[in-house]
């Protein structure tokens, strides 16, 4: 008669069979995908003659050019992280703190998004355009005949503008989560503003900066077509150097053992975040803020110099949009600007294959995708079993690895017997699976957690048994968590290079390794028709996916910048 | 309910995406990596499929990205055919038991330089390297089209010149076999050339023809291109200078290659068959393709064969190019391009 205490069902289910089944198998795949791939690069690295050797790692660093993009790629990401958090701090500070009318915040959001839902080089390709030797801005507009596009300065800028708006969203909420009741303590003891944000509001914020500096860090040490197109020859990071190193030196070992050194800095990274910042903050999102109170820590008139700031910059996004689009239109870039459609063209017929190939994977992989992380994710965050933590953290695996280091250990592991699957499409949805459904586990996990037991064991006190409470009640509470894993399998399958152009093969090819072919080959209108597509692709189902996510809205779902934030 | 139907309608939709690739067409066909642009590469397949009925599944990667593929799915092959690209790219391959042997018809016909020995591969076409500058930067600084290796070490091309990086380029790799020979392969000599004309250097691009674009707009001043880049540059309406150097510059054969444990080595033979005979090799002209053909039945296109006149041309030892290919590249990747 009495309803069963939490405890006493923890203790039944664990004794469950579906559910040894289900961490056996969820097991075998995550052995199967994400320790095996990386346990063969280890070997690889630290294997000579059947024996344990470092020499390998002596050579391939010895070659001064490698050594030397060792350092670049820290400092790359150190100071991508740097100023996209400065810059993603402004625009979030703004966004909450301004006052802002809705338009204002409609425009900023959109131009920010924007970044985050291309293939990554869109930013490049648009910097040749304005900044190459011919460029629109440093030639037709400033007269520099010889200026250098190519180095750190705008490899940094590129990945900058691409990445801050991860930065944004992670801020954003979290400054949004500042009760501005806080501030107005502060307010009515007396202080003045500059000393409100630099005692109160900056303080809250800062395991969040922290946060944003390792995610913007950890996306620059990943990031592989940046570099490839802007960072010219006398800044070689390792990304670019390891791709490099296999594709023209055939040399799979030495681009192993290059992968290795850009994995310690991201395992550092990784370790940082769970154990250091994740302990740090937790914004609970009530929906209540106290009574509402306005918003007093900003003046006016610093209010629309922050607002007049986003703007010049917002405008430079869309401006690198908008020049991407008319190269789309126009016959050669620089050489004739007669409007034409003729990239369209070619895009729907002899690109029309890479569509379709990316359209069927992206939807295997978000199917597939959605579905692993829901179920890893309830898992994780509702069930106990032996090995619960390992399973968390090793689902993070792929996720938290430079993509290069992931597309490399499959090639890898995946090239020879036992399992031969290089060539197929199985090998490139695999990687997305296992590498972007970790946002779905994340999401299900969080909304797991917000979940009162008490609604549970409610509907099994009046009498649903286990089946039905969890068809009823649980599964819609996390459909949620189910659309922010499609959404972002769907979204980076669209757009993801780094891992996927190790994979890709004469039977399945993908958009955006047909947009840097394109791009090498020089024909820049090709790649930019093939970029608005994406754009316009992703666009289109990120509004489904938000529309669904409205439909189901739970208290505490996640908004969709929360699927895009990382 | 509501929520079930919206379900069931994102399931279609997703079954709408996913369908068209099950309706795949069947019909005789054959998988190839092709190392041509796809610009070159796929009127050669259309004609060739309307010649014999036969599809040429393709994709097209650079010299560098085409091999490590081939050789990385050794024990498991995904296509039949490496189509095009500089014979050295072919020569590096052999060794590593990448190829099966296979001598079309025209074999015997064909120049020695044009194939291998023991027929792992042939050639299909005839690339010599040039010198391409833009005529506007010339006028700008007073310069004459280069004439010399010499020449392109002059301050002005300071930071403007573009060409392949040796990583991923088998017209880099022709590029260094080239000066090497201009030294008499005097290694030291060569390099030290190389590291000079370093400085000029405004970027070694992914592809041999990525720096042809940037040369026709001016945004760089010149650089080394094979010839069938650098006229097409200049087809396409850009204002560039072709030249030759006094002391000679290197060619390199276009070949192709017969994958061994080829899934389709029938149709994969008949491709051969077709691409090392007149029937594709008259096609260069109809195409507008500026190769050389090798075939010594196909007469040399008039306007190829005036920019040709008087040029001092050598064909690279394709069997030593082969050998060194390696080694060289690295010495480049430590000694110049830092």
């Amino acid at each position: 008669m009495t309803a069963p205490a939490p405890s006493a069902l923890a203790v039944k289910r664990g004794r469950d069979p579906t559910l040894t089944i289900s961490v056996v198998v969820i097991w075998g795949f995550m052995a199967l995908f994400i320790l095996f791939p990386l346990a063969k690069i280890l070997v690889l690295t630290f294997e000579r003659g059947g024996h344990f050797s470092l020499a390998n790692i002596i050579e391939i660093l010895g070659h001064r050019s490698h050594y030397q993009a060792f350092w670049n790629s820290l400092l790359l990401g150190g100071l991508v992280g740097l100023l996209g958090t400065l810059l993603g701090f402004f625009f979030a500070f703004t966004a909450v703190r301004a006052n802002l009318s809705r338009r204002w915040t409609l425009f900023l959001d959109m131009a920010i998004i924007l970044p985050l839902i291309s293939p990554p080089f869109t930013t490049a390709i648009a910097m040749i355009f304005s900044f190459g030797p011919r460029g629109l801005i440093t030639y037709d507009l400033l007269g520099i005949g010889r200026f250098n596009v190519y180095g750190l300065h705008s490899t940094l800028f590129a990945e900058t503008i691409t990445y801050f708006p991860i930065a944004y969203l992670t801020l954003k909420a979290i400054l949004a989560g500042i009760d501005p009741n806080v501030e107005d303590m502060a307010f009515s003891l007396g202080s003045g503003r500059w000393r409100v944000f630099r005692t109160v509001t900056l303080p809250l914020t800062i395991p969040g900066l922290a946060n944003a500096f390792l995610l913007l860090f950890a996306a620059s040490l990943a990031d592989f077509a940046t570099p490839l197109i802007l960072a010219g020859n006398s800044f070689p990071v390792l990304p670019t150097e390891a791709y490099l190193q296999i594709t023209g030196l055939f040399d799979l070992k030495g681009g192993a053992v290059l992968s290795f050194a850009l994995l310690v800095p991201a395992f550092i990274v990784f370790m940082l975040q769970r154990f250091w910042v994740g302990r740090r903050y937790y914004v609970t999102i009530t929906g209540k803020t106290g009574s509402q109170t306005a918003i007093k820590s900003v003046s006016p008139w610093a209010a629309r110099l922050l607002l007049a700031g986003c703007i010049l910059l917002s405008l430079v996004i869309v401006y690198f949009y908008l020049l991407l689009f008319y190269a789309s239109v126009i016959a050669a870039f620089g050489a004739n600007h007669a409007l034409t459609l003729k990239h369209y063209r070619v895009v729907f017929t002899e690109g029309l294959k890479a569509i379709q190939d990316t359209l069927v994977i992206a939807g295997c992989g978000m199917l597939l995708g959605g579905l692993y992380g829901v179920v890893v994710g309830y898992l994780v965050g509702k069930k106990a079993f032996v090995s619960r933590t390992a399973m968390e953290i090793v689902s993070m695996v792929n996720y938290s690895l430079p993509g290069t280091i992931v597309g490399i250990a499959y090639l890898i592991a995946f090239n020879d017997r036992p399992i031969m699957i290089t060539g197929t499409a199985l090998i490139i949805v695999a990687a997305y699976v296992f590498r972007y459904g970790a946002a779905g586990i994340r999401t299900t996990v969080a909304i797991l957690q917000q979940i009162d037991p008490s609604i549970e064991e409610a509907s099994h006190s009046l009498g649903a048994g286990t089946l039905t409470t969890f068809r009823r009640v649980t599964i819609p509470l996390i459909l949620p968590g189910l659309f922010t894993g499609l959404g972002v399998v769907f979204i980076r399958s669209m757009t993801a290079i780094s891992a996927t152009i190790f994979l890709v093969s004469i039977n399945w090819t993908l958009i955006t390794v047909r947009i840097l072919e394109k791009m090498t080959e020089l024909e820049l209108g090709v790649a930019a028709a093939f970029s608005i597509l994406v754009v316009a692709i992703v666009m289109a189902v990120t509004a489904a996916i938000g529309g669904c996510l409205r439909l189901f809205r739970q208290p505490g779902a996640p908004s969709m910048s929360s699927i895009l934030g990382g | 309910m509501r929520r079930r139907w919206q379900l069931t309608g994102l399931m279609i939709a997703l079954a709408v995406v996913v369908l068209p690739a099950a309706a795949l067409a069947a019909g005789e066909s054959l998988n190839a990596y092709s190392i041509w642009p796809e610009n070159w590469a796929r009127p050669m397949f259309e004609e060739f499929e309307k010649a014999t009925g036969i599809h040429v599944n393709f994709v097209r990667f650079s010299s560098g990205e085409a091999l490590v593929r081939v050789v990385a799915e050794k024990n498991n092959p995904q296509v039949d055919v490496l189509f095009g690209g500089p014979v050295e790219t072919h020569s590096a391959g052999i060794p590593e038991g990448v190829f099966a042997p296979y001598k079309p018809p025209t074999y015997d016909v064909l120049e020695a330089r044009f194939k291998d020995p023991q027929g792992y591969w042939v050639g299909i076409a005839d690339d010599p390297l040039v010198f391409m500058t833009n005529r506007k930067f010339l006028a700008e600084n007073k310069l004459q089209a280069p004439a010399s290796w010499e020449d392109l070490l002059h301050p002005a091309y300071k930071g403007m010149l573009q060409m392949a990086d040796a990583r991923t380029s088998g017209t880099a790799v022709t590029r260094i076999f080239s000066i090497l020979e201009v030294y008499g392969r005097d290694e030291a000599k060569a390099f030290d050339y190389m590291r000079k004309l370093r400085g000029n250097v405004q970027v070694y691009t992914k592809s041999g023809g990525g720096g042809t674009i940037p040369v026709g707009l001016g945004q760089a001043g010149g650089g080394i291109f094979f010839i069938v880049d650098a006229l097409k540059t200049q087809q396409e309406g850009y204002d560039v200078v072709v030249s030759f150097p006094k002391e000679g510059i290197g060619t390199s054969t276009e070949a192709i290659a017969l994958i061994k444990g080829a899934k389709n080595p029938a149709a994969a033979k008949k491709l051969i068959d077709w691409a090392a005979s007149p029937a594709m090799q008259n096609l260069f002209a109809t195409y507008k393709i500026n190769f050389v053909p090798c075939h010594p039945d196909v007469a040399v296109e008039p306007s190829l064969a005036q920019v040709l006149k008087g040029a001092d041309i050598f064909p690279i030892d394709s069997a030593w190019a082969g050998e060194n290919r390696k080694r060289i590249v690295e010495m480049w990747v430590d000694k110049v391009l830092p």
